[in-house]
């Protein structure tokens, strides 16, 4: 391609382009989304209209953004470190999949231990511990002092507490 | 030898399943309440609960689950294990109305539940904005004939009661008004108050302070007998106007499976907090309406749960269909 | 005059009892200590500590639970504050200067003054309720869905003034928030929208789920991103409390927070919510430095916090006076009272003098609970923030999940918060801000709700938004604030409006 040609099309902002990016894919799942609600009769405003038009908003204004990254200087996107974003929502999904069907006495620990990976600070043992010594205090705060009806802990078919 | 061992076995098995059942409960019970902390289903709940914790003798620990008109909380009731250990109140909308108002209801109100009994009704009035026409309900019913598009109804939202008891007025008295939803009693009281809507159809429990303080003014409650709470109020019947009749019931349910004898202990349980003079006085002094003896028993919740949910059907679906 | 007096009297001699203060304080602390757990927002913790009041007299039972929600709506600040996880809508405000207040070290200045600040906003809006009250509820009545649109309307064009940086990128979060508040049960037609057949949405997104995602637990990614920075930069504690220049800058802010708050506060249907918004955009309008806003501005803490307090207490007016709560929190209040054998409504107010007076002087004493309380806590909470943090964010997350649970034990709510904390954190690094998103999730909710209900009642024509004057008011005053906030910027220069 000739030099020319090749600046023009320079993304100057990538933050920004990739920003405009998500924003143009939010407003189309969106509107995907609304596709079946109907619009609203005569005098009532139906369902799809807030959901349609402001995915159309916000589908004008990623382009707008994407047109600025290419004419514009902005951000470099910079380091997205993943350790931290991947353990954290794996304790958390794991918490999520375990307080109902084996309990908080081992949700809680798993969330604070697979979260607790995400630093590059851990220190596993001392992570271990703490994990179990927060859980206990939780168990003790929140299903005896408090009576918040969340399970304990279920073996199934053995014990439910 | 073998078939000794095993009729042992099955006997030791049989007795100890009865044995359970006669040790339940052993840990706390948990209630489901398919609706927000501080309604009308859970404060019956907690009056209720209350007094059984006593006689079961251990704890009956309420668990709001909202959402979707009650149907998430029953759903979940309904998936839970029958060992006698969760239960759930349900009411009018959740075991009636239900299948006419949700078509992917995840729940059958008759096959995927045992009934345990009837806890406190709380009947409908009909009321409306202190500045509306009609004096009485047979204006009323001339006044909405003649102005039915004209019409403002607030109701709590499709699947509340206020909505399906609304739905059966205006089916009744074959009017079409602008329905206007609102999240929740609360707001659209608010706005009944404020004049901003015509008339609405709800439980006693959130307007008899209303009504008493004369910011809304009520036609007619929709039951054989006139409350103590309200006396001054005529009953659909007297009023003219007998086929509005319709009270939102609250009922306990086991998931289907849960052993006969823990329905009967819970049961038994719920007739006698129904027959506490306390919880009674705390009921009815909210309005609510508590059945005789004969009302309280399993099978008759059942033919209540089958006949409402006919009713319901035949009032709602046409309506559903049309959307 | 001498009325006034008298029913004073006979309040504050039925919360003077030594019964009803210690029930207050009792109440102030629990609610305190209960709404600082990340994750647990006053809902809940009303929720939880209903039960420890069902022993006592019905006035004695509702003293000790308004002091719980005092305590849990403080609790919210501090978490706010010190982890940048809002209890509650109120307190989203709070994060933007109040946690970076605590990043530069001066995390007890932030706690004071926003203690401070709500001490003055709770008497005054004692005063206010005591002798207002029932003329201030029928001008409220004058609301109706179409002044409510225009106020939520006039609510936005706050949140663009509320944007740190780019304006463009501030309104695509309001419409992302926008378009978030749409999922779930339409309320009209019984429609799903945007749920994809996934039962977890059938409800819609619950706002603790989307703050803590977007807001708090971003912010925990955030921050393992440098983690080294982050343990190294323990500054010096330095004040444990505001100091004289800290005071001065907030006096004014307080007052006129006090002021937005209790006028948005009476207006039964959650008008309390845009309180703190209102009086954010204001200061940093007629801040001399307005760029100071978003970095650690004191008067960013000390507005808010009075005008949350304020609208806090004034939203107890429409409970009191007509019996119909508010908003969610005061739903619940009724509901507890109920329990307790009073049925909250117009009568209350000559029927049970002593319950109405009583509460409105327990408000007070209330409030002077939370000042003793807090004050001497802030120097314990400060030192929570030397806990390295690869050991507090896990803590974090325990407690955090435990309240999302909480809130309608629901696990897929915690899995929700857990993907909003991901997206929460790729729009981080995107450079776009997440408070004016959760404002226009907020505002969305209310907005079109009322837009419809407006249009419903009106038949369909739109001029019903001009044709009322209080409607047609609000909606010029948020065409006034938008210009304000975007007419400096378009005069720098089109370009930068992008990029900052």
């Amino acid at each position: 391609m000739p030099p020319e040609t090749e600046r023009r099309l320079a993304i100057r902002a990538p933050q920004n382009f990739v920003g405009g990016l998500a924003l143009i894919a939010v407003g189309v799942v969106g509107l995907l989304a609304a596709r079946e609600l109907d619009t609203g009769r005569f005098f009532a405003v139906g369902p799809a209209l807030l959901p349609r038009g402001v995915s159309f908003l916000l589908g004008v204004l990623g382009l707008g953004l994407v047109a600025a990254s290419l004419l514009r200087d902005g951000d470099p996107l910079g380091r997205w470190p993943l350790r931290g974003p991947i353990f954290v929502f794996l304790g958390v999904a794991a918490f999520a999949l375990s307080v109902r069907t084996a309990g908080l006495a081992v949700a809680g620990p798993l969330v604070a231990m697979v979260s607790g990976a995400g630093s590059p600070q851990t220190r596993p043992r001392e992570l271990i511990v703490f994990a179990i010594l927060v859980t206990a205090l939780c168990i003790g705060l929140f299903r005896y002092v408090l009576h918040l009806p969340i399970p304990i802990l279920i073996v199934p078919g053995v014990l439910v507490l | 030898m073998m078939k000794r061992l095993l009729l042992f076995a099955a006997l030791l098995g049989l007795a100890s399943g009865g044995a359970r059942a006669a040790a339940y409960p052993e840990r706390p019970i948990t209630l489901i309440v398919p609706f927000a902390a501080g309604g009308p289903t859970d404060v019956v709940a907690r009056i209720v609960g209350d007094h059984m914790s006593r006689t079961l003798g251990q704890q009956l620990v309420i668990e709001n689950v909202t959402g979707a008109g009650g149907t998430t909380g029953t759903t979940r009731a309904a998936q839970a294990n029958p060992d006698g250990y969760t239960i759930v109140m349900g009411h009018m909308g959740t075991h009636g109305a239900a299948p006419a108002v949700y078509p992917n209801l995840k729940y059958d109100p008759q096959k995927d539940f045992l009934p345990i009994g009837l806890a406190a009704g709380t009947p409908i009035l009909i009321v409306a904005k202190k500045a509306f026409p009609p004096k009485d309900l047979k204006e009323f019913v001339a006044y909405a004939k003649a102005n039915s598009e004209k019409l403002n109804e607030a109701h709590a939202g499709v699947g509340s009661v206020s909505h399906t008891t609304c739905s059966l007025l205006n089916s009744i008295l074959g009017i079409k008004p602008t329905r206007v939803p609102y999240q929740g009693t609360g707001p659209a009281l608010n706005d009944l108050v404020g004049g901003q809507v015509d008339y609405m159809c709800d439980q006693i429990v959130n307007l008899t302070p209303q009504i008493q303080a004369g910011t809304i003014k009520a036609y007619a409650i929709a039951t054989e007998k006139r409350s103590p709470a309200l006396p001054g109020i005529p009953t659909t019947k007297e009023a003219g106007l007998p086929e509005f009749q319709v009270t939102a019931w609250n009922a306990l349910f086991a998931p289907k499976g849960t052993p006969k004898e823990i329905v009967a202990k819970l049961n038994d349980a719920l007739v006698k907090a129904l027959d506490d003079e306390n919880t009674r006085k705390r009921l009815l002094d909210l309005g609510g309406v508590i059945s005789d003896r004969s009302g309280r028993t399993p099978e008759a919740l059942g033919t209540l749960v089958a006949s409402e949910i006919a009713r319901w059907n035949k009032v709602l679906r046409p309506q559903t269909a049309a959307k | 005059m001498t009325d006034l007096l008298a029913n004073l009297a006979l309040g504050f001699s039925t919360a003077l009892s030594l019964q009803n203060v210690f029930l207050a304080f009792i109440g102030c602390l629990v609610g305190t200590l209960i709404g600082v757990l990340p994750g647990i927002g006053p809902i809940a913790t009303i929720t939880m500590l209903l039960p420890i009041t069902f022993g006592f007299d019905p006035v004695g039972a509702l003293i000790m639970l308004a002091g719980i929600y005092y305590g849990a709506q403080y609790g919210g600040s501090t978490t706010a504050i010190l982890v940048n996880i809002p209890g509650e809508v109120t307190a989203i405000v709070t994060t933007l200067d109040g946690h970076q207040m605590a990043r530069q070290g001066r995390a007890g200045a932030a706690l004071g003054i926003a203690a401070i600040g709500s001490f003055f906003a709770g008497c005054v809006a004692t005063i206010v309720i005591a002798a207002l009250a029932a003329p201030l509820v029928k001008l409220a009545l004058l609301f109706g869905p179409a002044e409510y649109f225009s106020l939520m309307v006039l609510g936005l064009a706050f949140a663009v003034v509320l944007a740190r940086g780019s304006v463009p990128k501030a309104l695509a979060m309001i419409l992302i928030g926008l378009l978030l508040s749409t999922v779930g049960t339409d309320l009209e037609t019984g429609a799903e929208r945007l749920t994809f057949d996934l039962t977890a949405l059938t409800s819609g997104i619950d706002f603790a789920v989307l703050a803590m995602g977007v807001i708090g637990f971003a912010e925990v990614l955030k921050n393992l991103e440098t983690p080294e920075l982050r343990d190294l930069a323990k500054q010096p504690i330095g004040r444990l409390l505001p100091g004289r220049e800290d005071l001065k800058r907030s006096a004014g802010p307080i007052v006129r927070g006090t002021l937005v708050g209790t006028a948005l506060g009476i207006i039964p249907g959650n008008g309390a919510v845009l309180g703190p918004f209102a009086s954010y955009a204001l200061e940093k309008k007629l801040a001399k430095e307005p760029e100071r806003f978003g970095k650690g501005a004191i008067e960013g803490v000390a507005g808010p916090e009075s005008a949350n307090n304020a609208g806090a207490q004034s939203s107890f007016i429409p409970l009191l006076t007509l019996g119909i709560p508010p908003n969610a929190v005061m739903a619940l209040m009724v509901g507890a009272m109920t329990i307790h054998g009073i049925v909250p409504g117009p009568l209350v107010m000559t029927k049970n003098a002593t319950l109405f007076w009583g509460m409105i002087a327990s408000m007070w004493v209330g409030n002077l609970m939370l000042l003793i309380i807090n004050l001497p806590l802030v120097g314990i909470w400060v030192k929570f923030l030397d806990v390295p943090y690869r050991l507090m964010y896990p803590a974090i997350l325990v407690f955090s999940c435990i309240g999302i649970y909480s809130v309608n034990n629901s696990p897929s709510d915690v899995l929700l918060t857990g993907i909003f904390a991901v997206v929460g954190y790729a729009l981080l690094k995107l450079g776009f801000e997440t408070a004016p998103l959760l404002l226009g999730y907020v505002l969305g909710r209310l907005m079109e709700e009322n837009l419809r209900r407006a249009l419903l009642l009106a038949r369909g024509h739109f001029t019903t938004f001009v044709e009322r004057p209080v409607s047609a008011g609000l909606l010029g005053a948020a065409l006034i604030v938008l210009a304000a906030a975007i007419l400096p910027s378009v005069r720098r220069g089109r370009a930068e409006v992008f990029t900052e």
